[in-house]
């Protein structure tokens, strides 16, 4: 019996490596895909101006402490806080009326602030940071 | 005489190899671009009515134990305001400086617990470098 010498050659490029190359694939689309952006709240915080004393008087000013809120120095729930600001600025309908300076207790948490300050700009207020300047007198 | 015999070569293509290359690289990138304040150590406050965010050019995190991070990187109170925006800066003239307004979103990534101590130096800084504030909140229907 004559065999026949076999001159076609299959060339198979070897596989082993494809699936782990398609897995990996997959699993860096399934990270992309579940990287949603982060949910927040935007907030707009007007830059810092000096004004007179008879200026700021004119705006509603909230204090809070660690577990309290003050309305023009009326101690509130958050709750009550919520129906007194929508109330108060009702009728406010220029933009400078509606600014309401929050001043803070350096003890209080963000979660407390967010809170009122959510509260404030559901209201249609405008929130401004009073921060308290520290003079080292010597 | 005898003819030596044909030696026949195969090769595996690698043509592929290199786009494949290419694009595990591509996602390195982005993964490290978008993951880079994963390290940090914090809980989101709550709130209700939440958007998703314009544009996420530039984080600024405050963790579990109050310490600042802009970009993933502990920076002070005293340097935040600079780095995002110092027009008179030689080299570094700050992440916000030439951004025009509505693309200047500062992702505020602030844990719960974070006192006004430290949280309120942090808007500051920022509301002043002529930064958009989002605060990263916990969506309370979750």
């Amino acid at each position: 019996m004559k065999l026949r010498r076999q001159t076609k050659l299959l060339i198979e490029p070897p596989a082993v490596a494809t699936g782990d190359i398609a897995f990996n694939l997959i699993v860096f689309f399934l990270v992309c895909a579940s990287m949603e952006p982060d949910q927040g709240r935007p907030m707009t915080i007007p830059r810092a101006e000096k004004e007179s004393r008879q200026q700021q008087t004119k705006h509603i000013e909230v204090d809070l402490t660690r577990t309290a809120v003050f309305m023009n120095g009326n101690p509130l729930t958050v709750p009550q806080f919520e129906k007194q600001i929508r109330t108060s600025l009702s009728d406010k309908t220029r933009e400078e009326d509606r600014i309401v300076g929050v001043k803070c207790k350096p003890d209080v948490a963000y979660a407390h602030w967010m809170n009122v300050s959510a509260a404030i700009e559901q209201a249609g207020g405008i929130v401004t940071l009073v921060r308290e300047e520290r003079i080292n007198v010597q | 005489m005898a003819l030596p015999r044909r030696k026949h070569i195969a090769e595996v293509p690698s043509v592929a190899m290199g786009d494949i290359a290419f694009l595990l690289l591509i996602f390195f990138v982005i993964l490290a671009r978008a993951r880079d304040d994963s390290h940090i150590q914090w809980v989101p406050a709550t709130g209700a009515d939440l958007s998703k965010p314009a544009t996420m050019r530039v984080s600024v995190s405050i963790d579990r134990d109050n310490v600042t991070y802009l970009n993933g990187q502990k920076i002070s109170h005293e340097q935040l305001g600079p780095a995002l925006w110092n027009p008179e800066g030689l080299k570094d003239k700050g992440l916000l400086y030439n951004v025009p307004a509505g693309k200047r979103t500062v992702l505020l990534k602030i844990h719960k617990d974070a006192t006004a101590l430290f949280f309120e130096p942090v808007i500051e800084a920022v509301s002043g470098a002529g930064g958009e504030l989002h605060h990263v909140l916990e969506d309370t229907k979750k």
